[in-house]
């Protein structure tokens, strides 16, 4: 058959000679067809030598179910793709797969999401529940799966590596289970081999039990944003743990710090942080009933981890307790579970959650997992194991997400003390320099070295010489100014040397102490008869005049360089000011000009529908009926700015002096011809445009995760105009959620590309109401999509939000008061029905 | 229920306006280069590809494989994810 030659009509009817019923043959799809032909035509064939359903069952498929069966064929084919494509060649297939999805925070979840797949694949596994310090046989057992896994590469050494291998294989039972029912399972092999170990009962088990709300905690993760705020899985987490978990406050507690602690040793050895700060802060933080966990899981680590894992985790360990502290404000995802859950544990779930959000519903499985297994076993020594083992657990799958994380928090953490550190080290440092100067001030005596130099004398006279200058820099040393011949009065000996002495001060030239000056100052001396005074060099003063000398001189300093910065620096406001307001000016002169031009040409349309108007307007009347009376003061040198400016610029308004009732008015006269452009130019204004599509379960979460949405494709900034157009958004997100009470923060973010609009709401609850009513509307023309935010990092990004718990209002006006133009007047009608 | 991406997620929970052809579910950079190469830039001419072969799963991923060179499992990826849409927003 030469299918080649086949026209497109040719194709068509063959293809439908098979009962098939192709679509339209283009150039795109003539290849699919034909093929698809030739598949019919070869299966055709075999249908008549054999009816087996072998490799032409494909093609039955097709051309009985067309696209019937399409429905049940995506699931049959990621079974099999899980089953199938999963284990051989997991490598080649992660760098494979890796091109599509190269989703940043997708291998986070992955990680731990990726053991889904492994649960149908883990029948003959052993099983592990009971088995708790045993490391050797599942470590026999996982070495030909986990040989190059990256959790083992992780362990460098080979006891906390069987451990971790255990524990690996013993935390992926409790995270399987959620992910089973659907998490992302594409990808990257790396942690399987060691998560399949003993995956399948306890999976199987929390399936059965899970299933449903584990569904309903996979949609609800896709439908928070999932770059920065993940809430989606927080949120779900929630109801499996309700349901799974038997209350056992001891080892739960244990599981957040174990599975922070796990991530926290995955950090990589670059994250030290000092052993002696964390056990303080491990110290630090106690809550009740923790405290002997605390304890003894300081000593686990300790015992069980090399040391530079153990800061790290116990870093967490205190991280999640802390957090554990703030859990009141973190729990805005799971409102309802601060009550019916052990506080303890509820905190260290909260606490970790918003530290470590993509996790979460690790922690959780493994709630849920210890849950089944308590039973079994509840032991001390058991949760001890389950706390080593368990702490290795989620390390690799988290390796990511905590990285960034963990370089926060151990970073700060180091930081603060390496902070203080440094403080301490530098005021000590300045301490000993304004020391050390003030003593330099004070000392110095070196001219006994000179003396000694002195030649050709006598060596009595060289003592006596000695003594005397001794004497009299003593002397001149404590009264530290100037002394005239105080000497010869003190002692007759020294009266003949005094002479010599000076003259050889004068003519040694080197600093001895003693300043000679002269009658006129500043005058090197040559002769001792010139000699009027004589001053010490290095005044030996008591140490409190020096210190005020020195605190005194480096005031003033400090004061003077204040002085010269804060003028500066004043000048720099001040200056920032005035442009500020100048542009604030030009922006209300611009605003003022484009609505007297609009009042005029509104004004000159009537005038052609009414002939009785005049067809100017005076100037005043203009300005009065634009500005309020309690503005126009204010506004008063605006307003002549506009009109300057409306006479130097605008072309279509002329200014011409009219008589009118008998006085003269300086009137404006809008000179354009009306064009009939202008009006179906115009583009709609903020307004509601209706529903696109109806939120069904698909598109939408099923419950409300968090009081704070994300409202995107609101506005187009490079396309607003106005000043207050914000406030117009404000005003359409009030009006369409008026009759949800719940609003009472929201935020334009006047940058961004996406038109982003922020909203807090009081509770969940009327956030999902918000939700519902503006995702998948039409605003202005433009489709809104609505996402869940988490509550912290709306606070962060604004801390003012934090306060507001008053519900807005919109305001009284009706909707087309953004512009006061009268245009809207024209499409009164048209956006009362596109009301939804 | 079958498991499903985040990529797939993300582009099932809201309209596709004009997204690129990298915003499919299975499609990737080297897949997306291809695919843009032979003229389908954005996910809606995909879109309308899927629709030509009236949402037909093997034909669909028949043409996948011709044009980009998507192996099975991009594209059941890609077609889960079309299919998914469709349902949600046509």
């Amino acid at each position: 058959m030469a299918s080649t030659q086949l026209t497109d009509e040719e194709l068509f009817s063959e293809l439908k000679s098979f009962g098939f019923t192709p679509g339209p043959v283009t150039e795109n799809t003539r290849p699919v067809y034909l093929k698809k032909l030739k598949k019919l035509r070869e299966e055709q064939q075999q249908r008549g030598s054999r009816a087996g359903k072998t490799r032409s069952s494909g093609a039955i498929h097709s051309t009985t179910g067309g696209g019937n069966t399409a429905g049940s064929r995506p699931a049959s084919h990621d079974v099999t793709h899980l089953s199938s494509s999963r284990r051989p060649g997991r490598k080649p297939s992660v760098l494979g797969f890796s091109s599509d999805e190269s989703d940043a925070e997708t291998p986070l979840k992955r990680k731990g999401l990726n053991h889904s797949s492994r649960v149908d694949r883990n029948s003959g596994f052993p099983q592990q529940l009971k088995i708790r310090p045993v490391t050797t046989p599942t470590v026999a057992t996982k070495s030909p799966y986990g040989a190059t896994s990256t959790v083992n590469s992780n362990n460098s050494s080979p006891g906390p590596g069987g451990q971790r291998s255990v524990s690996l294989g013993w935390g992926v039972r409790a995270r399987s289970s959620p992910e089973a029912e659907g998490r992302d399972c594409d990808e990257s092999g790396e942690e399987d081999d060691d998560y399949e170990g003993g995956t399948e009962k306890n999976s199987r088990s929390l399936n059965g039990c899970g299933a449903s709300h584990l569904n309903t905690s996979k949609l609800a993760g896709d439908y928070s944003d999932s770059d920065e705020e993940e809430v989606g899985g927080l949120g779900a987490g929630d109801k499996p743990r309700d349901r799974l978990e038997p209350r056992r406050s001891h080892p739960k507690a244990e599981f957040p710090s174990h599975v922070v602690g796990r991530g926290s040793q995955t950090g990589g050895a670059a994250r030290q942080v000092n052993p002696p700060e964390s056990l303080n802060m491990v110290g630090g933080r106690r809550q009740e009933g923790e405290e002997d966990e605390v304890k003894r899981r300081d000593s686990d680590l300790s015992g069980v981890f090399r040391s530079h894992n153990f800061p790290r985790k116990s870093i967490y360990v205190s991280l999640a307790e802390n957090h554990g502290g703030e859990a009141g404000k973190n729990n805005h995802v799971d409102g309802e579970d601060g009550a019916s859950r052990s506080s303890s544990t509820s905190r260290f779930a909260i606490g970790l959650r918003p530290r470590f959000s993509n996790y979460s519903s690790l922690s959780q499985t493994y709630r849920g997992n210890h849950s089944n297994h308590t039973a079994p076993s509840p032991n001390h020594s058991y949760s001890q194991a389950v706390l080593k083992q368990k702490l290795s657990v989620p390390e690799d799958e988290l390796l990511q997400q905590f990285k960034r994380e963990e370089v926060a928090s151990s970073g700060s953490f180091s930081a603060h003390y390496l902070s203080m550190f440094l403080l301490t080290a530098a005021c000590l440092f300045f301490l000993l320099l304004g020391l050390m100067y003030l003593r330099m001030r004070g000392t110095g005596s070196s001219e006994v070295d000179g003396v000694s130099k002195y030649p050709t004398r006598e060596k009595a006279e060289k003592d006596l010489i000695l003594k005397l200058l001794l004497n009299l820099h003593d002397h001149l040393a404590h009264v530290a100014g100037t002394c005239v011949s105080f000497v010869q009065a003190q002692n007759e000996e020294f009266k003949d040397l005094i002479l010599t002495s000076l003259e050889w001060i004068i003519r040694t030239g080197q600093d001895v102490g003693i300043r000679l000056t002269g009658h006129v100052a500043d005058k090197p001396l040559t002769d001792v008869s010139e000699i009027s005074q004589l001053e010490s060099t290095h005044p030996k003063m008591p140490f409190v005049c020096r210190f005020r000398r020195a605190f005194l001189t480096v005031i003033s300093r400090v004061f003077l360089i204040a002085a010269v910065v804060g003028c500066v620096w004043s000048g720099v406001c001040y200056m920032k000011y005035r442009w500020r307001r100048e542009e604030e000016e030009t922006r209300q002169m611009y605003d003022m000009v484009e609505r007297i031009i609009d009042v005029l040409r509104s004004h000159s349309e009537a005038c052609q529908e009414n002939q009785d108007l005049q067809p100017y307007l005076p100037i005043p009347h203009v300005r009065d009926s634009l500005v309020q009376p309690q503005d126009r003061k204010k506004m008063k040198k605006i307003w002549e700015r506009a009109e300057r400016f409306l006479s130097a610029n605008e072309s279509r308004i002329r200014k011409e002096t009219q008589r009118i009732g008998g006085a003269d008015f300086l009137v404006w006269r809008w000179i354009q011809p009306s064009l009939s452009c202008d009006k179906t130019s115009l583009m709609p204004s903020k307004v509601w445009q209706g529903k696109a599509f109806p939120l069904d379960r698909r598109n939408s979460p099923p419950n409300s995760l968090t009081p704070c949405l994300k409202i995107r494709n609101m506005f187009d900034p490079v396309m607003e105009v106005g000043e207050n157009w914000d406030l117009a958004i404000h005003e359409a997100i009030l009006e369409k959620c008026n009759d949800n009470d719940g609003i009472v923060h929201i935020a334009v973010d006047k940058n961004s590309r996406e038109g982003c609009v922020y909203v807090k709401c009081l509770s969940a609850e009327h956030s999902g109401r918000a939700f519902k009513a503006l995702h998948g509307s039409w605003f202005d023309g433009k489709l809104v999509t609505v996402k869940y935010l988490r509550l912290d990092r709306y606070h962060q990004r604004f801390p003012q939000a934090q306060a507001c718990s008053t519900p807005l209002k919109a305001s009284a006006s009706t909707p087309s008061t953004t512009n006061t133009t009268p245009r809207l007047q024209h499409r009164g009608a048209a956006n009362s029905s596109g009301f939804s | 229920m079958s498991s499903t991406s985040q990529k797939h997620r993300d582009f099932v929970a809201e309209p596709m306006g004009e997204k690129p052809v990298m915003a499919l579910a299975g499609i990737g950079e080297v897949l997306g280069k291809r695919l843009e190469e032979k003229g389908f830039d954005k996910a809606y001419v995909v879109l309308g590809q899927f629709l030509v072969l009236k949402k037909d799963e093997e034909l669909f991923r028949d043409w996948l494989k011709d044009t980009c060179g998507a192996n099975v499992k991009q594209q059941g990826d890609c077609y889960g994810c079309l299919k998914e849409w469709c349902d949600a927003f046509l």
